[in-house]
Parts: C-alpha cells; sequence; structure tokens
C-alpha cells in the first residue's frame, strides 16, 4: 500500500531538458517579431492560418507546463479548448456581449471554475492513470455538448459572432477582420502569454514542477506540496486552453463539440511531441508545423491523417526530441564544427 | 541534553504482520544514531514511521516534543527534519544548483507567487552556493545531476537534504553503491558538513559495521521487528551474540575491526560534540 | 417484461462485442505495459474485412450458413496484421508513455485512411447475413439467432483465453513475462516473441470483435475511434490488466447504455463516462485490477 501521490516517476526516456535556458526565450521573440511583421508580405491565405496557430501555441504553453514541466500528460485537454469555444460563442450569440477581452475574462473564469473540481480529482493520479481520467472528463464534456441539443446546439454547434476588440467595431469581411485586427490582437495575447510563461517556468514555482516531473517522492521531502503545485499547473495550464480555445472559436465563428473530441486532445499532445515537449519554445514550433503540415498535407490528398500520422510515427521512432530538439541537436553540432 | 526525535512503545502492524512491536528509542541533542539489523527486521519501516510517512498502529513519534505521526513529508521538512535516500535519488534532468534551489525555495517559501524571479532571487542563491561549498559541489554547479558519478549523486542527495537546514537528518545506506576507498571521506564530509549546516542530529541507517562502528554514538539494533539493543559502539561490538544476530553471516570479520574501535569512536564523539 | 428482455440482450450481444477488444487491450497492456489505441483500427480492420470475406463466400457460391465461420475466420486471418505492428512499437517499450500512446495514434490515424483507401468512405453494411441463421425465441421473446451466437462465441473466446492463460506452459510463460520481464528473461524466455505473440492474439480479439460485429452493425471508418473510448471505458472500469474485470467493464458499459437509451436517450454515452470517473475516483485501480504503485 502506498499513497497515490508519491508514485515514483520511472525514467523518462525525455530529451535533456533545455528548459530554462535562455535561447528559449530568443526563439519565442524572433517567431513572434516574424508573425508581426508577416502580414506586409503573405498572402492573406497563410495570415488566415496564423490565427489558429495563435490560438492552438497560447493553449500548448499552458499543455507543456502540464507536460513538459510537470511530467502529467493529460488526454484530455481540449476540454480546455471547448470551454473557450463555448464561452464565446455564449457570450456572443446568446447574450449578446461582443466585448472580446469580456469573453476573454468569462473564458478564464470558465476555465478555472471548471479545472479546480476537475484537477482536485485528477492530479492525485499520475502518468497512465492522469491520461485516462482527464481523457474520461474531456469525452464527458463532448457527449455533454453532443447530446444537450437545446442548451449546446448538440452537433450543430453555436455560432460565434464577431467580437468587438477594445470595444472597437470593425467593418469589413471575415478575412479582413481576422487578417487585421484580430491577427494583431492574437498575436499581442500570445506575446504577453508567452513572456508570462517564460516567467512561470523560472520560477521557484516553475522549479518546483520540474522537481516534481523528475522525482516526486524525493519533491516531497525537499518540501515541495507535490498535489498542489500540480493542482496549480493543472488550473494555469487550463486557462490558457481556455484563452486559446476563445480565440480559435472566433476564427472558425463556431463552436462544435467536434473540438473537445479525444482526437482533439492527441492532436495537441501530437503538437507538443512535435516541437518538443522539453524545450520552452516547443508548444509555439509544434503548433506552427502542425497548422502549416496539416494545410499542405489537405491541400494535396484526401488521405492527410495518413501522412499526418506516418509523419507522428516517424517522429516518435526516430525523433522524439522533437523539431526543437533536431535544431539543438544541429546548433551543437554546428558549434562543434566551426 | 534535550531530545530531538523520541519514539515511544511503536507498534506498526499490516493486519496480522507486525513489522514493528514496542519499539522505543531515542535521539538527543547532538547525536549520531545508527539503526542496524538484518533484511526485514522492520528497519524501513521503522524509517518510515520515524519521518511521519507512515503513522504508527499505536505509540507515538516526538520531533521536539510535537507528534508526527503520519504528517507527510512536506510537513515534516517544514518542522526540520530531513531524509536522504539508499537508492540515488536525485532529479536527473536538473541541474546541482536546480536541485539544492528546490530544497532552499521551500524552506524560504519562494513558491506561492509563480511570477517570481529564480534567477534573481539572493537568498537561493546563497543558500545554494553555501550548501555546495560544504559538499564539494561548487564546480558541478551547473551540470545536471545525471552526469555525476555515482559518489557525487550521493552527496548531492543528502546536500538536497541539508539546503533545508533541518535540525535532524536521516539518511538510509549513505554510502551504498560508492567504492570501499570513498566511504569514509563520504562519511567524514556528511559529519563535518553536519557541523557546519547546524544540523543537531543524525540517523543513519546502514548495514556496513565499519562504519556503524566508526561514527555511531549509539547503536540501535533491531531483529523482528523489536529493539534488541540500543547501546553505545563499545558496548555493542563487545557481545558477539549480538553481532551475529544483527550481521546474520560474518561475525568473524567483525573482531579485527572491534579492535580500533576506541579511537574510531572518540573521533565519532568528539565530531558530534563539535556538531 | 419482454421489452426488459430485449433490453438486457441487446446490452449483453454488445458488451460480448466490445469485451473482446477490451481483452486485447488488457493482454497488450499486461504484458506490454502499453496502451494502444490502435485497437480501435483492428476492430474498424476486421469489420471491413469480415465484409469483403463474407462477400468473397458468397461468390464462390457458399451457403450463408458459413457466415459465421467465415466472420471467425476473416478476423483470425487479419488479425495477423499485429506481428508487423509490434515490429514498429517494439523500438518505444523502454520510452515514455506519451511516445506510446502517440505512436498507436499515429497508427490509428493511418490505418483509417488505409480503410479509407480500400473500402471507400461509406459505410459498408452486411444485413442479409443478420438473418441467415433466423430468430430463436429467448425468456417470450424473439431474438436474432446471431446475436446468441455471437454472445456465446464471446464467452467461449473468453473462457479459451482464460485457460490458455491458466494452465498451458505458454500461459504461464506469458504471465511471468507480465510480472517480471528481466526476470522471465533471466530464465530464459525470449520476450521479443512472448510480445509479438501476445500482441498478435491481442490484436485478433480486436479483429474477431470487428468482423463478428458487421452482421448486426455497419462497418464505418468512424467506428474506430468510438470504439477506442468504449473500449478504455471497460478497462478503466474493469481495472487495467485484468481480464475479469474486461468481461465485469463489458457487462457494465453494454447495460448502462442499453438502460440509458430506454430511460434517457441523450445520457447513452454520458453514463458511460460518468461511471468511468466515478470508478476511476473511488477506485483507480478498477474493479478487478491490482492497486496501482
Amino acid at each position: 500500500m502506498s499513497a497515490p501521490h508519491i508514485v515514483e516517476s520511472t525514467a523518462l526516456a525525455r530529451p535533456a531538458a533545455e528548459a530554462s535556458r535562455a535561447s528559449g526565450l530568443w526563439a519565442f521573440l524572433v517567431i513572434v517579431a516574424a508573425m508581426a511583421a508577416l502580414p506586409f508580405f503573405a498572402s492573406t491565405y497563410t495570415l488566415t492560418l496564423m490565427v489558429p496557430f495563435f490560438a492552438l501555441a497560447i493553449a500548448l504553453l499552458g499543455f507543456n507546463l502540464l507536460f513538459g514541466y510537470t511530467g502529467l500528460l493529460s488526454f484530455g485537454h481540449a476540454m480546455f479548448l471547448s470551454i473557450g469555444a463555448y464561452s464565446a460563442a455564449v457570450m456572443t450569440s446568446k447574450l449578446g456581449i461582443l466585448s472580446f477581452e469580456l469573453i476573454l475574462l468569462v473564458s478564464i473564469a470558465a476555465s478555472v471554475i471548471i479545472a479546480v473540481p476537475v484537477g482536485f480529482l485528477c492530479v492525485r493520479y499520475t502518468r497512465i492513470f492522469f491520461g485516462m481520467l482527464t481523457l474520461a472528463f474531456g469525452m464527458l464534456f463532448h457527449s455533454v455538448l453532443y447530446k444537450f441539443y437545446g442548451i449546446t446546439g448538440g452537433d450543430q454547434g453555436m455560432r460565434v459572432l464577431r467580437p468587438l476588440l477594445f470595444g472597437m467595431e470593425f467593418e469589413g469581411g471575415k478575412t479582413a477582420f481576422l487578417t487585421g485586427p484580430f491577427y494583431y490582437y492574437a498575436l499581442g495575447l500570445l506575446t504577453a502569454l508567452g513572456l508570462l510563461m517564460w516567467r512561470i517556468v523560472r520560477s521557484p514555482f516553475g522549479l518546483h514542477l520540474q522537481a516534481i516531473r523528475e522525482n516526486a517522492q524525493k519533491a516531497s521531502y525537499l518540501g515541495v506540496e507535490v498535489t498542489r503545485m500540480r493542482l496549480s499547473a493543472y488550473v494555469i495550464s487550463g486557462v490558457y486552453g481556455g484563452i486559446g480555445g476563445a480565440i480559435l472559436a472566433i476564427t472558425i465563428g463556431l463552436a462544435d463539440p467536434e473540438i473537445v473530441y479525444w482526437t482533439q486532445s492527441g492532436n495537441l499532445v501530437f503538437m507538443a511531441v512535435l516541437g518538443g515537449s522539453g524545450a520552452f519554445i516547443g508548444p509555439v514550433v509544434g503548433s506552427l508545423a502542425f497548422v502549416l503540415l496539416q494545410d499542405m498535407v489537405m491541400s494535396v490528398t484526401q488521405y492527410w491523417r495518413f501522412v499526418m500520422g506516418a509523419v507522428l510515427i516517424l517522429l516518435v521512432v526516430f525523433f522524439p526530441g522533437g523539431l526543437s530538439g533536431i535544431a539543438g541537436g544541429l546548433f551543437t553540432r554546428f558549434k562543434r564544427g566551426s | 541534553m534535550t531530545t530531538l526525535l523520541e519514539a515511544r512503545t511503536v507498534c506498526k502492524s499490516y493486519g496480522d504482520f507486525h513489522a514493528l512491536t514496542d519499539v522505543s528509542l531515542s535521539v538527543a541533542d547532538g547525536e549520531f544514531i545508527s539503526i542496524v539489523g538484518p533484511n526485514g527486521a522492520g528497519k524501513s519501516t521503522l524509517v518510515n514511521v520515524l519521518t511521519g510517512l507512515l503513522r504508527p498502529t499505536s505509540g507515538r513519534v516526538a520531533f521536539r516534543g510535537t507528534d508526527i505521526g503520519g504528517i507527510g513529508p512536506v510537513e515534516l521538512a517544514r518542522r526540520g527534519m530531513a531524509r536522504g535516500f539508499q537508492l540515488v535519488n536525485v532529479f536527473p534532468e536538473l541541474t546541482v544548483r536546480e536541485t539544492l534551489g528546490v530544497a532552499a525555495s521551500s524552506r524560504l517559501k519562494r513558491t506561492g507567487n509563480p511570477l517570481r524571479s529564480l534567477v534573481r532571487d539572493r537568498e537561493i542563491a546563497d543558500a545554494v552556493e553555501e550548501v555546495a561549498e560544504i559538499f564539494n559541489l561548487r564546480h558541478r554547479l551547473d551540470q545536471p545531476a545525471r552526469a555525476l558519478s555515482q559518489g557525487e549523486k550521493k552527496l548531492l542527495d543528502v546536500a538536497s537534504a541539508f539546503a533545508l537546514k533541518p535540525e535532524l537528518i536521516l539518511i538510509d545506506e549513505p554510502t551504498s553503491g560508492v567504492s570501499t576507498g570513498d566511504k569514509h571521506s563520504i562519511m567524514e564530509l556528511l559529519i563535518d558538513a553536519c557541523r557546519k549546516a547546524g544540523v543537531r542530529g543524525i540517523i543513519q541507517v546502514e548495514h556496513d559495521m565499519d562504519l556503524v562502528a566508526r561514527y555511531s554514538d549509539r547503536i540501535v539494533a533491531l531483529q523482528a521487528g523489536r529493539v534488541l539493543a540500543d547501546e553505545k559502539p563499545e558496548v555493542f561490538f563487545k557481545d558477539p551474540a549480538l553481532i551475529a544476530a544483527v550481521v546474520g553471516t560474518r561475525p568473524p570479520q567483525l573482531r579485527p575491526k572491534a579492535a580500533n574501535l576506541n579511537t574510531s569512536s572518540e573521533t565519532a564523539s568528539q565530531r558530534s560534540a563539535a556538531c | 417484461m419482454s421489452m426488459y428482455v430485449d433490453m438486457i440482450l441487446g446490452g449483453v450481444f454488445h458488451a460480448a462485442v466490445v469485451f473482446l477488444v477490451a481483452a486485447g487491450l488488457q493482454l497488450v497492456f499486461g504484458v506490454q505495459k502499453i496502451v494502444n489505441l490502435a485497437c480501435g483500427s483492428f476492430y474498424a480492420l476486421g469489420a471491413y474485412f469480415g465484409i469483403t470475406a463474407v462477400a468473397g463466400a458468397a461468390a464462390m457460391g457458399l451457403p450463408s450458413v458459413v457466415v459465421l465461420p467465415v466472420l471467425l475466420a476473416a478476423g483470425l486471418a487479419i488479425g495477423l496484421i499485429g506481428l508487423p505492428v509490434e515490429r514498429l512499437l517494439r523500438t518505444v517499450y523502454r520510452r515514455d508513455e506519451s511516445h506510446q500512446l502517440l505512436l498507436t495514434f499515429g497508427l490509428l490515424l493511418v490505418f483509417q485512411d488505409v480503410m479509407r483507401f480500400l473500402w471507400g468512405p461509406t459505410p459498408l453494411t452486411l444485413d442479409n447475413a443478420y438473418l441467415a441463421y433466423g430468430t430463436a425465441e429467448f425468456a417470450g421473446v424473439r431474438v436474432p439467432t446471431y446475436n446468441l451466437l455471437v454472445i456465446a462465441a464471446s464467452i467461449a473466446i473468453a473462457a479459451g483465453l482464460g485457460l490458455f492463460l491458466q494452465r498451458t506452459r505458454t500461459g504461464r510463460i506469458i504471465r511471468a513475462t507480465a510480472e517480471n520481464r528481466e526476470m522471465s528473461e533471466g530464465l530464459g524466455v525470449n520476450s521479443n516473441r512472448v510480445f509479438a505473440a501476445v500482441f498478435t492474439v491481442g490484436c485478433m480479439l480486436g479483429t474477431v470483435g470487428g468482423a463478428l460485429v458487421v452482421p448486426a452493425s455497419a462497418a464505418s471508418l468512424e467506428m474506430s475511434v468510438e470504439l477506442v473510448v468504449e473500449a478504455f471505458a471497460v478497462v478503466v472500469i474493469g481495472g487495467l490488466g485484468s481480464m475479469r474485470g474486461a468481461m465485469a467493464g463489458a457487462l457494465i458499459v453494454g447495460l448502462i447504455r442499453a438502460v440509458a437509451i430506454m430511460v434517457l436517450p441523450e445520457a447513452e454515452i454520458l453514463s458511460i463516462y460518468v461511471v468511468v470517473i466515478a470508478v476511476l475516483i473511488l477506485r483507480p485501480a478498477g474493479l478487478f485490477g491490482k492497486a496501482m504503485a
């Protein structure tokens, strides 16, 4: 018999944690700067892809606090995307409140309200049990959204109307809004939340999370409040997911149950590993690569699942460190060569 | 002499199995206690009870007069008692600096605000460097723990417990897996560190009778969940029956070691007196 | 009265099929410690291949009474796909479980499109086969004989699997490997071969389950992802790695669904997750699982 919270973590085949290296911040700022310059030369189509990327990157920054830093693999994190998405839908099309700032606040509040009890129940478990419990909660959400047609619109979903940004209304077509003001608004959010996350992972709090990932039992003897820290990480990651979901819903114009189906949670894990869960920049790289790859593959073939699945398999087998792992390896080789 | 830790008539049973029966022991200020006994004697259960991980079925464990039965590791650390591990138990991917920082930031209560900077925290940095200095780990501060040698990992494990600035530390076979040549230097370092860091008492669980003889002030021998003996080393090692009960198969070897016991136990008591 | 018998039989039929897939999941988790998300693909693969095989048998002019043996044979045959899949999984046995989950998730995506390529995007059905065995009178209710045959087949497979694991030498080797891989290797067991065999048997359980279900319901591309969560619910309720648990879990899930469809159709799937969460919280190891950690 042993208390569940001191379940020993096994040696993970995780790439060397470069999580707190300063290079992570620089890489993040370079990507943000590139995104800020993008509207000056990229096509409108490319820009419409970037807003979902910002949304997913925000959600993944949160996801990676839980997965990469705390060592908890959630297989139901799309739940928070749906919380943000349905918050936006209820606010805009049911209550007629269009202020995006208020939508964000409500999304954050709703995420916290859900994350605290769900997290409280889930974080007592680790490893596959945590994954399964979060998956079950995600699917519970899915079936609620799917089946209770009267409230949620069922599989039709709910419409998400164009919001006001800082109280301002924007004329023109949907694309102009998404690639213009909303593009910069979402990028601004990504920047702010990225910097905030940078502070979080480099705080004593973030250090304690990493100690839990490495060895929860040892950490507890060094005074780390394992359960409380895990819950805090879960709630923070949920809030990031909720914000990401609200942005995503506005770009799609719809909140539907598909956003919380378990395969969507699987895609989030895919993105995290694609970018490299051991690196701060991993979530941003992973979501960008995923969005671009999926768009490219879908435009070429109807069998995009096959290609995405094959990429995922190759990645897991040959490059478990993800793209940032590959880049880090190349960088080291380059430095050694010169 | 004040008592740091006291276990009084502690019993721990799992169903019909009595892991510990009426175990009493105490650790006074400045003392180095060794817990010895053959495998299955109940040492690890006793350690878990003494460190508040398990609540005794009956009896009481008190640290500085207050009950610590089943309080759990975090509260234990907060009250001033630390525990090192038998198996090397460091955080493989964290650097030495980060590992020591984990303990320092919980001692200094820095984790309430997730936006607080770690690198700019002078107090944590000072605490980390102080402990690293004591354990000769300064030159390794920015190495990940997995890159350390076995002996260094052992040191880091104990050092991280020291970074909590405990009054009492419990170490489980601090030199297991370390070469015979290194084990004395590690023990010397430990006792030296104990003095520098203001630790008031040490409990070690140890199989190696050489180390037990050389450093302990008192030896508590367990057998089948009961205290078989609680003696000073000079008394303990004069009783062949006792040694045989504790060590099992190799009592003859102990004669020569017992011979040089006087000098070594003197140094041990000098050291712990300075503690 | 007859309504309830109907409901219970429907639930048990569903349970019989889900049990097979869940048993495959359990077997692989018990030995390899991998939660295989691709078990849903095996199920769908068995369904599609079963339809093809029955069509082939009909083209050869075989009577419709052979449907059940043909489906069983088809399920077993396509289950051999487990061998190459296990070779691929071998690369991640000693890795982080996120990698294991993701690898099987990738397989699920790949298989889904392979099936789309081979059998097209529209669901396929095998209606006439369902009636080949006629109907039977059971506790005053007329039910398709086929359903009863599938329930019987599932029970027979469960019993056979149990005997195999408990009584045979190979079964003991498998259980020893599940208990402690290093030790059984030390005793001269070739664990690579055990893993390959176990995974293939696990895969066959899934494909047979899929093949057996097609006379009753259509083969579709979505059935793989849908079944994953259901099989997962079964193993969580029953306890990861436990065969008896898979049986109990499958019955619980099957009956809950059957009851919910009658009482509150909106809550059909919802009720399963409520039970899953309740079990995870109250008895995280499941009804028949070993204590975790």
